[in-house]
């Protein structure tokens, strides 16, 4: 019998422990168990830790390799389909120029995804081209990058119903956590 | 000739009590039916039959008290039926001395003090003197068991009739004075009762002895309670009079476990407010316990009620509950170690668990005295030392405790620093062996990390990382054997998170702390600084962009990041010489990009020597190939986001990777390093031409001709194929950028190719995803060629 | 024979003055029948009237003068042939003659003395009667009326209590105190037990009241002992420095005064007993004598108005006092020395028995705690 899923909600983030201690206060406090039922994270976990934190948040927990992830059985890329959607994961820092739309264009075709989520360069951004959606999570942990020093720890989480993905982005700005909501259906 | 089976004793039990029982039944039928006939003569004489069955030695204290209750619940009978005739005016004179008349003691007593609760209750002026006479003559049951109830019985008799005024109006209604005389010898008489019961019998039933001792011991504690329920005696009366009696019965019956019970109980029944304003007396007396007594459970009881009193009270008025002249800190401070200095045999256990509840009451009556836990901790340290003990094993009673000692501070403070203010803390955990100084460290690393607590000063970071050595580096007492490399792992992990709390908002200081952690970290053999090392690189490239952000404040600042990245290519070649590769490039390649954003004099030939360290690292200690082809990648990315280098540098840069892209092992490897590294001569960036992006379309299409020349020297088709189109999908990228050298007729060559091949590919799931990719390409190409971009980007010509 | 048969005869029936206001008094038979009589004290005159009646009427009765007595006398159950009379006062009613109807005869003993009390024991009875006599010639016709004598209050002068030291060595050691030596019958016994030292295990504590009556003298002196009330004051095994109240009520037992040496015939004494009976059921017993007296009967309207713990005697609460006929008691010892030697086998405390004398306040000194089987 085949499984049906047609909706779920999924958390995006990039862990980056390397380079931060763990996440802020605040998105642990938000992150409930057992409400969410996946999560795609882009990577750089690091430590076994910080895994298992994830899985205590849900049991459907899909990690790509960052560049500072040790564990090799982390793939470099990947696809999860949830409901209608597929969507790849990938942590970016493969992509040259990194987090370049055009290029991660490329991963996308590749993939063959209707949402391409990458990280690397701990900004959030969210846009759609050519009737694909993109994600970059930004940074959970708000980690350095010498790319940019003012890093908002961000995380993503996706509500999909049929053929729509609503997402809900949660920055932590100052002490303070915003939300932004941003819709997309898919053709 | 018939048999009689023989009974457990659960059964002979039974049957005992169950003849005493329809003894009682029956005399007790007997005696209401001559009441109600007004025969109270035999009545009486029925009354003391039943109550004769109460002088049997044969039932165990749990039937016992059963038959008691049965006992006493007819007599309530009589007792109301004598209530009754005296406020109809019937006295029966001399009725007091009647029942006296009784031969056997205990049926006497019994209706001695029935008829006397109702003399009380008919003529209060009797009161102080029969309750005096009563307490007396029950002296004269001297069987543990039997006088235990009788003077339950007592008790519970007299429980609604004892004075509860300061002062008698009347002298012959007694005041409170007088019950609490009497409470007070009834309870000393029970006491006595019920340590004799210890002795009594054969040593070998001591168990079960002590098993009915636990049962009986509600009703000696019986007393003190009625004692707390007289609404007349104040604090002062408890102060003179309750407590001395108590006390003075307590220490002098030489019971341990009356002794036990009896503090407690003391604990339990009176209110804390009394407890505080005597609490010298009570804890001397703790002092004189017997040896076997577990002082330890009634201090630590006391202590936790008084601290949660204090608490409570804080809560309700907004003030402390402790009066301000009660040292309690002090009172007990002192006591506590008068008490182990009287107890010899005290197990080092017990001793430090009465520091863990001093600390627990330092903490909770007085949140804000750092000192006191310090003095606590001093006082561990002291007792210790006279002990002797230089080691405490893990997992030792003793070590348990300590570490409860020892985390109650942590967990109260929250907040390493406040722990760092406590003298004798690291000398304390200095005692634990190996396991236990680890796991403790962990504790506060942990701590640290959930209370994002913040280390500011390099003073502090040394203080605390000194603390936390067991952690950091290899101990001289460390067992050896390996240990579970998932928990190596796990607390490595821990301490890499901890290194991004030791921070000041100082630059300066932040320097200082980094080194300082360096320095402990360093330490700390290759096992471990692969997990220390790269937070402090990490840590250091911020500070870096810190001094930079202050440029114009701090005119020291260019030296300032000149040596932070002479700390920081230290820190990562002391990570090479613990034969790893990888990291180190990544942290080099990291430490490039944050040179390369700085500007500070001489900062090219700086980064450059990052790159070239990337680069010595991936030719000399990459041989993997696919790490090799993840470097090359991610040098690659690396260096395409620079734009620091001239042309001098960036040239050998630039070369040197697509060189080590074509020079990869595989041929796919190849082919996939020169199309990433084609990339860098687009938009790689130099300082001599402002930053600006090199657009060399020329090499860029000799880069992804030459990814197809390699390509088509692949073997396996469906990598070829799969090789075509992501070369495509380069080539498309570099078309839509506007690189002149890519024409149309080059993709329709590769489309072509592709096409050709494609259909040949085995069936299978590879193959579909390769379709699929090419598919998407082809999708992505029909969409511009239809809806063309306003920047007049032309697929003119192009075949699909 | 038919002279005799039918011949006349005369009922006697004697009756005392003021009996309207006279205190009746209640004495044991010697059957030990419960008997009421009139009460009289030393030196009242007892006086009243005899009533001579005539059977047959008509007819008359010849007699050799008729006499009234007044006599005192101890007898001694196993000689009953010599009653001894300590006082015999007579008075003439009539002159030897003739009646010839039913005559009334007033008589008086004025102030006569009366020494004793009236008593009757196991052995020994001393009583009080008046007697008519019709004297004839071959059978007198007899009337005989109890009275019984209270001897007069005397108030000890002394009155000390008892207090002793008593022990036997290493073993037990105690001291006892009643609050007085002299009891009067309605009295209470007050005091305590107070335990110095206690190696038995004791298993409960009784106070026994043994009256103990001697008659005879010399060769043919006859004692009886008799417990006269048991009662346990301690149940269970004090440890050292208990103490143990007594408090025993007297009016509730059949007590009499102490005698001594009643005219050269008889003694009744009372004897304290303290029983201490331990685990193995050897008893360690001090007896102390005690003197009781009778008070002065001055509450008497009280008396005849409340019910007085004697009551509860008839009231037939049998087992809530116990009075002598608890003796039948099998588990009851017979409460006598003798009895007790027989109990047991153990010799062992013979020797060992100390005699421990208390301060000077004491009033008895002989000082032994008896242990059971001790000596001969």
């Amino acid at each position: 019998m085949p499984k049906r899923v047609c909706s779920g909600q999924a958390t995006v983030m990039e862990y980056t422990v390397e380079k931060c201690s763990s996440l802020p206060a605040k998105f642990k406090k938000l992150l409930v168990p057992g409400r969410i039922q996946h999560i795609l994270c882009t990577g750089n976990l690091c430590t076994k830790e910080s895994y298992d934190y994830l899985k205590t948040l849900a049991s459907d927990v899909h990690v790509v390799r960052g560049d500072f992830d040790e564990n090799l059985n982390y793939p470099e890329q990947k696809v999860v389909t949830v409901g209608q959607f597929r969507i790849g994961l990938c942590h970016g820092h493969q992509v040259v120029p990194w987090g370049e739309p055009d290029s991660l264009a490329l991963i996308q075709r590749q993939l063959d995804v209707d949402i391409l989520i990458s990280g690397h360069t701990h900004k959030f951004e969210a846009y759609e081209q050519e009737n694909k959606f993109y994600i970059n999570p930004g940074s959970a942990t708000g980690a350095y990058n010498p790319l940019d020093t003012s890093i908002i720890p961000s995380f993503v989480l996706m509500d999909i119903q049929s053929s729509t993905v609503v997402t809900y982005v949660y920055q932590l700005v100052g002490d303070e956590v915003k939300v932004e909501r941003i819709e997309y259906k898919k053709s | 000739m018939p048999m009689t089976p023989q009974l457990s004793p659960v059964e002979e039990q039974e049957r005992l009590l169950d003849e005493a029982l329809s003894v009682v039944k029956i005399q007790a039928l007997q005696m209401k039916r001559c009441l109600d006939r007004s025969k109270l003569m035999d009545g009486l004489k029925h009354a003391s039959t039943m109550l004769g069955e109460l002088r049997t030695s044969l039932l165990s204290p749990k039937s016992y008290y059963e038959l008691y209750m049965a006992i006493t619940d007819e007599l309530r009978h009589l007792e109301f039926y004598l209530f009754d005739e005296f406020q109809k005016g019937r006295k029966v004179a001399d009725l007091y001395e009647l029942v006296q008349y009784a031969g056997n003691i205990v049926p006497r007593l019994y209706l001695l003090i029935t008829v006397g609760l109702v003399y009380i209750k008919t003529n209060t002026c009797l009161k102080r003197n029969l309750l005096k006479d009563m307490v007396e003559m029950c002296r004269g049951v001297q069987h543990p068991l039997r006088g235990l109830f009788l003077r339950n019985y007592l008790l519970q008799c007299t429980r609604n009739v004892l004075p509860d005024v300061a002062e008698p109006g009347d002298e012959s209604e007694g005041s409170v004075r007088d019950s609490i005389d009497f409470i007070l010898m009834n309870f000393a008489e029970m006491n006595k009762l019920w340590v004799r019961m210890q002795h009594q019998g054969h040593s070998r039933d001591r168990e079960r002895r002590e098993r009915e001792r636990e049962e009986l011991r509600i009703l000696v504690g019986t007393n003190l309670v009625r004692l707390s329920q007289l609404e007349t005696v104040n604090l002062d009366k408890y102060k003179k009079l309750v407590l001395p009696g108590i006390l003075e019965q307590a220490v002098s019956c030489r019971d341990a476990i009356a002794q036990e019970y009896l503090m407690e109980c003391i604990i339990q029944v009176f209110p804390d407010e009394f407890h505080l304003q005597t609490l010298h007396a009570f804890l001397k007396s703790c002092a004189e316990l017997q040896l076997g007594v577990n002082v330890k459970n009634i201090i630590i009881s006391l202590i936790d009620r008084l601290a949660t009193f204090s608490q409570r009270a804080d809560a309700s008025v907004g003030t402390t509950g402790i009066p301000s002249d009660v040292r309690l800190f002090d009172v007990f401070s002192d006591q506590v170690s008068t008490i182990i200095q009287s107890r010899q045999d005290m197990p080092p256990e017990d001793i430090v668990a009465l520091q863990v509840s001093l600390v627990n009451l330092a903490h909770k009556c007085y949140p804000d005295r750092v000192d006191y836990v310090d003095k606590v901790l001093l006082t561990t340290l002291q007792i210790f030392q006279k002990l002797n003990t230089d080691r405490i094993e893990y997992n030792s009673p003793v070590s348990r405790e300590l570490t409860r000692l020892m985390k109650i501070p942590v967990d109260n403070y929250n907040s390493l620093l406040t722990i760092l203010q406590l003298q004798h803390y690291g000398p304390l955990l200095d005692l634990f062996d190996y396991h236990g100084r680890k796991n403790l460290a962990a504790y506060l690393v942990n701590n640290a990390l959930d209370n994002e607590t913040q280390i500011p000063t390099q003073e502090q970071v040394d203080a605390v990382l000194t603390m936390l050595s067991s952690l950091i580096q290899d101990q001289l007492d460390q067992p050896p054997g390996e240990e579970d490399p998932e928990d190596f792992a796990e607390e490595q992990g821990l301490l890499g998170r901890f290194i991004h709390h030791l921070r000041s908002d100082i630059p300066d200081q932040q320097y200082l702390i980094l080194s300082t952690a360096r320095k402990h970290f360093g330490a700390g053999a290759k096992r471990r600084i692969k997990y220390t090392l790269p937070p402090i690189v990490f840590q250091a490239y911020q500070l870096a962009f810190k001094y930079r952000a202050l440029r114009n404040e701090d005119e020291m600042w260019e030296k300032k990041c000149q040596k932070i990245f002479q700390f920081c290519h230290q820190t990562i070649t002391a990570l090479i010489t613990a034969e790893l590769a990888e990291l180190p490039l990544r942290l080099f390649l990291q430490g490039a990009i944050a040179v390369g954003l700085m500007e500070f004099e001489n900062y090219e030939t700086v980064a450059y020597e990052f790159m070239s360290q990337a680069f010595s690292l991936y030719e000399d200690e990459i041989s993997d190939s696919k790490a090799q082809l993840a470097a090359i990648t991610l040098i690659a990315a690396t260096f395409e986001q620079m734009s620091c280098f001239s042309e001098e540098n960036h040239e050998p840069l630039r070369t040197q990777c697509a060189l080590a892209a074509s020079k990869l092992l595989k041929k796919p490897d190849q082919c996939r390093g020169v199309a990433t590294c084609s990339h860098l001569f687009w938009s790689g960036k130099r300082a001599s031409t402002g930053g600006k992006e090199m657009r060399d379309g020329k090499r860029v299409l000799e880069c992804l001709k030459k990814g197809v020349r390699i390509g088509n020297q692949c073997m396996d088709p469906s990598v070829q194929v799969q090789l075509f189109v992501e070369l495509l999908n380069h080539y498309i990228y570099f078309y839509e950028k506007d690189n002149e050298q890519v024409s149309v007729q080059v993709l329709n060559q590769l489309i072509g190719k592709i096409r050709e091949e494609l259909p040949n590919l085995e069936a299978n799931e590879e193959t579909e995803q390769i379709n699929k990719h090419f598919t998407n390409t082809l999708e992505h190409l029909r969409n511009r060629l239809e809806s063309p971009e306003s920047e007049g980007l032309s697929y003119e010509g192009l075949i699909l | 024979m038919s002279f005799f048969g039918f011949g006349q005869s005369a009922d006697i029936d004697i009756s005392l003055d003021g009996t309207e206001n006279r205190k009746m008094a209640e004495i044991k038979s010697e059957d030990g029948k419960k008997e009421r009589h009139f009460l009289y004290y030393d030196g009242e005159t007892v006086s009243g009237k005899v009533n001579v009646t005539l059977k047959k009427p008509g007819s008359k009765l010849e007699h050799q003068g008729i006499k009234i007595e007044f006599v005192g006398q101890i007898e001694l159950y196993y000689d009953r042939g010599n009653h001894h009379e300590f006082t015999s006062l007579v008075k003439e009613l009539a002159r030897p003659g003739e009646l010839i109807q039913n005559t009334l005869y007033a008589f008086e003993f004025l102030n006569v003395e009366k020494p004793f009390e009236s008593y009757t024991g196991s052995n020994v009875r001393l009583r009080y009667f008046l007697r008519v006599t019709v004297v004839r010639r071959l059978s007198d016709v007899v009337k005989e009326l109890d009275i019984v004598v209270h001897t007069l209050s005397c108030y000890p002068d002394m009155n000390n209590s008892i207090k002793m030291e008593v022990g036997i060595e290493d073993c037990l050691h105690i001291e006892f105190e009643y609050n007085k030596s002299k009891y009067h019958l309605k009295d209470v016994i007050v005091g305590k037990i107070y335990f110095l030292l206690v190696r038995i295990k004791i298993k409960n504590m009784e106070i026994a009241i043994i009256k103990r009556e001697t008659t005879g003298s010399g060769p043919n002196t006859f004692t009886e002992n008799e417990t006269i009330a048991k009662y346990e004051i301690m149940d269970g095994a004090p440890v050292r420095g208990e103490s143990i109240p007594i408090r025993v009520f007297l009016a509730g037992y059949d007590l009499t005064p102490s005698m001594r040496d009643i005219n050269k015939k008889f003694s009744v004494r009372y004897y304290l007993n303290l029983v201490l009976m331990d685990e193995e059921d050897r008893r360690y017993f001090k007896q102390q004598e005690i003197t009781l007296w009778r008070k002065g009967e001055k509450t008497r309207k009280n008396l005849q108005t409340s019910p007085s713990p004697q009551l509860l005697v008839t009231g037939g609460a049998e087992s809530f006092i116990p009075a002598h006929n608890h003796s039948s008691d099998p588990q009851d010892p017979a409460g006598t020395i003798e009895d007790m030697k027989q109990d047991t086998n153990e010799e062992e405390h013979s020797s060992k028995m100390t005699v421990q004398t208390a301060d000077a306040h004491g009033d008895a000194c002989s000082t032994n705690l008896t242990a059971d089987g001790m000596d001969e």
